[in-house]
């Protein structure tokens, strides 16, 4: 065959498997674009995942004072005698609701205590977002009267009995918006700093150990070997070794379940080949002359490499790093163990929670999958992903732009 | 003349090949001393040998003596860190490190625990005018040292040796990167230098041992075939095949 020919069905090649990428690329961007967006707001971002159903009374100590409410001029329907402004919303499963947009401050509704038993009397605010269920207020002759849900009709007409006929507020029955992922998105952030905190000293002392001061000698290549094994075990292996091996550890801690902190060590450990391997290529890249050069100069070993060839090799570290903090905030199989599986509104290092992919199979596992947030969330996964890799290159930079 | 190293019956071995055999000699305080020799007879291990760069290659064994300062820098009571703050050494390519220009030459005196900013500003300064470099980057001392020509690069890693002051300075093909300018004014400066420093120098340039050393060694298969001082050597060389070696490069 032609040598012309042969050359031009290999370029081929390389164009349609580009092609072939790009497009995947762009179909699994387009459907989660298309299923998630509309989902996306900040009360999605903010917001708790379980809806709660307040009772609350206004509180005795409060003392309404028409003058001291302020003017809003923002959206929905406001009454500037209660300050408390209500739109007609849709939810997500296409409930009609009538939904808090702004309280002001002084209002009767930012007043209030609880009704709920368990939590008698606990302080609360109606929150934006809410959605009002049922309103008992007092009329012109001081009787309670009842304003149910499908009296209230919409927010306008809310609105308007209120201003017209209320001369005073008694209770309120709301639900907090559900469906939020603020906590998964804390718990994330917690994973990614436990397991770089503990992998990335570890990791890059190894590596320097490995590179820098290692003779080439059997124990060395077989720790080594060992290393590179690692990469290839199966994230799930890691996440029955975390719960048998470091559930103790976390235990120490005071840890009385598995928890964020157990499933963070876990991911550290699975970091550990990643952030050795890649710290260990970029030692590799730095040249000997320069190690050279700063011992001619009579520079210790320890000041050679912190002040000429750690600092060579920073960015090669920093792409370690990029691969780990991808591996974490992609992780669901190590944490299912780990972490548990049960979302957390309010996680805490020592609590159970879920990361952001892990809630995603935690919400599509159940009786019914919700394409739409798993969704929405995919495509947080992705801003965040995006927003790391911008700042840890800008680190990069700066680190790169001191030494030089 | 005081003796700076005297070199005793010192053997190498990489692994299982020999690069030296037997060499002896004695290197003068305040002379320029040239090796010359054919590619891969052992100058840069016997000159790495000085101050103890070979300790860095792995599989690298050394035996006799090398007496400096009436110690053996091979015994184990030689600091080998202090000892390369007294012995400096240039390498065959400049390996100015990724750092500013500045930084380069405080790097040494700042290793050594050196911080304060005006005896650091007066080093770099005085090291920079040493080596005639000076007034080509002083108005960008803040600017990396990679941006530097590549004959500026080796007078700056000059520089940085110097701003340890230390007693000799070992220079490996210093000038073999280098364009005949950039030649020339290291020439110079080795001369200048000479006053301050030991000089020691590996050299392929036969004019360039001729012009600016006072000693020259002739190395062959890893071992010295003669050392007189360099007019004799050029001169009336005492053994065969340093002549054959003199004159054949020289046509
Ligand atoms: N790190 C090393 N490991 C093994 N052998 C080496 C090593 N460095 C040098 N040698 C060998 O030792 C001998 C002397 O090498 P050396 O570099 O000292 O020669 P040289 O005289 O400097 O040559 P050139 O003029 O080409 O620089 C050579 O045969 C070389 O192959
Ligand atoms: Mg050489």
């Amino acid at each position: 065959m032609n040598r012309l020919v042969k050359d031009n069905i290999l370029k081929g090649i390389t164009y349609i498997a580009s092609a072939l990428s790009v497009i995947v690329l762009a179909a699994i961007l387009w459907y989660l674009v298309s299923n998630g967006l509309s989902l996306i707001s900040s009360d999605l971002i903010v917001g708790d995942y379980y809806a709660t159903t307040e009772n609350a009374a206004i509180s005795n100590d409060y003392i309404y004072d028409e003058s001291a409410i302020g003017e809003y001029t923002g959206e929905g329907y406001y009454s500037a005698k209660w300050g408390i402004a209500l739109e007609d919303i849709t939810t997500a499963h296409n409930d009609e609701e009538i939904s808090v947009v702004y309280v002001d401050p002084n209002s009767p509704f930012m007043h209030m205590n609880s009704l709920v038993s368990g939590e008698d009397g606990m302080a609360l605010s109606l929150t934006e977002g809410s959605s009002i269920q049922n309103i008992y207020y007092l009329d012109e002759a001081g009787e309670t009267v009842f304003l149910s849900r499908v009296k209230m009709a919409d927010a306008q007409n809310t609105i308007a009995v209120l201003d017209a006929n209320a001369t005073g507020i008694v209770s309120i029955n709301y639900e907090s918006i559900g469906g939020g992922i603020r906590g998964s998105i804390f718990a994330t952030l917690y994973l990614i700093g436990i397991s770089l905190l503990i992998s990335l000293p570890i990791g890059i002392s190894s590596a320097i150990y490995l590179h820098e001061y290692a003779s080439k000698n059997k124990i060395n290549s077989l720790i080594r070997q060992g290393i590179d094994t690692l990469t290839g075990v199966p994230s799930i292996v890691y996440g029955l070794m975390g719960v048998t091996v470091l559930f103790p550890v976390t235990q120490l801690a005071g840890a009385t379940s598995t928890s964020i902190l157990l499933g963070g060590l876990t991911l550290a450990i699975m970091l550990l080949p990643t952030i050795i391997r890649s710290t260990e290529e970029a030692l590799i890249v730095v040249p000997q002359s320069l190690r050279d050069g700063s011992l001619s100069l009579g520079a210790t070993k320890s000041q050679t490499i912190f002040k000429v060839v750690l600092p060579c090799a920073v960015n090669g570290i920093l792409t370690g790093v990029l691969l780990g903090i991808g591996r974490v905030i992609g992780e669901s199989a190590a944490l299912v163990y780990t972490t548990s599986t049960v979302i957390n509104d309010n996680p805490t290092i020592l609590s159970q929670g879920t990361s952001l992919s892990l809630m995603i199979w935690s919400i599509m596992s159940g009786e019914q999958p919700n394409y739409e947030l798993a969704s929405a969330i995919s495509l947080i996964i992705l801003v965040i992903v995006f927003a790391i890799n911008f700042i840890v290159k800008i680190i990069g930079k700066r680190l790169a732009k001191s030494f030089v | 003349m005081e003796t700076c190293f005297d070199v005793k019956n010192i053997d190498l071995f990489y692994g299982d090949k020999q690069a030296l055999k037997d060499v002896n000699m004695e290197i003068y305080k305040n002379r320029v001393t040239a090796f010359i020799g054919p590619s891969g007879c052992g100058k840069s291990t016997f000159i790495r040998c000085l101050n103890r760069m070979n300790d860095l290659i792995e599989g690298c064994k050394v035996s006799g003596e090398i007496i400096k300062d009436g110690l053996d820098i091979y015994s184990p009571k030689q600091d080998i860190v202090d000892l390369r703050t007294r012995v400096g050494m240039v390498f065959q390519k400049p390996n100015p490190f990724p750092m500013s220009i500045y930084d380069n030459i405080a790097y040494g005196p700042r290793c050594q625990g050196l911080k304060d900013k005006k005896k650091l500003d007066e080093i770099v300064t005085t090291s920079l005018k040493q080596v005639a470099l000076y007034d080509e980057v002083a108005d960008r001392l803040g600017d990396s040292a990679i941006g530097l020509s590549g004959g500026q690069q080796q007078r700056l890693c000059i520089a940085r040796c110097i701003a340890m002051s230390p007693e000799v300075i070992l220079m490996d093909e210093p000038t073999s990167a280098l364009d005949p300018i950039s030649t020339s004014k290291i020439e110079d400066l080795c001369l200048e230098l000479k006053k301050d420093y030991t000089i020691v120098i590996v050299t392929h340039n036969m004019q360039q041992a001729a012009r600016i050393s006072d000693y020259t060694a002739f190395f062959l298969l890893g071992e010295v075939v003669e050392m007189d001082e360099t007019d004799t050597i050029f001169s009336h060389p005492k053994d065969k095949r340093t002549e054959n070696y003199i004159t054949g490069r020289f046509g």
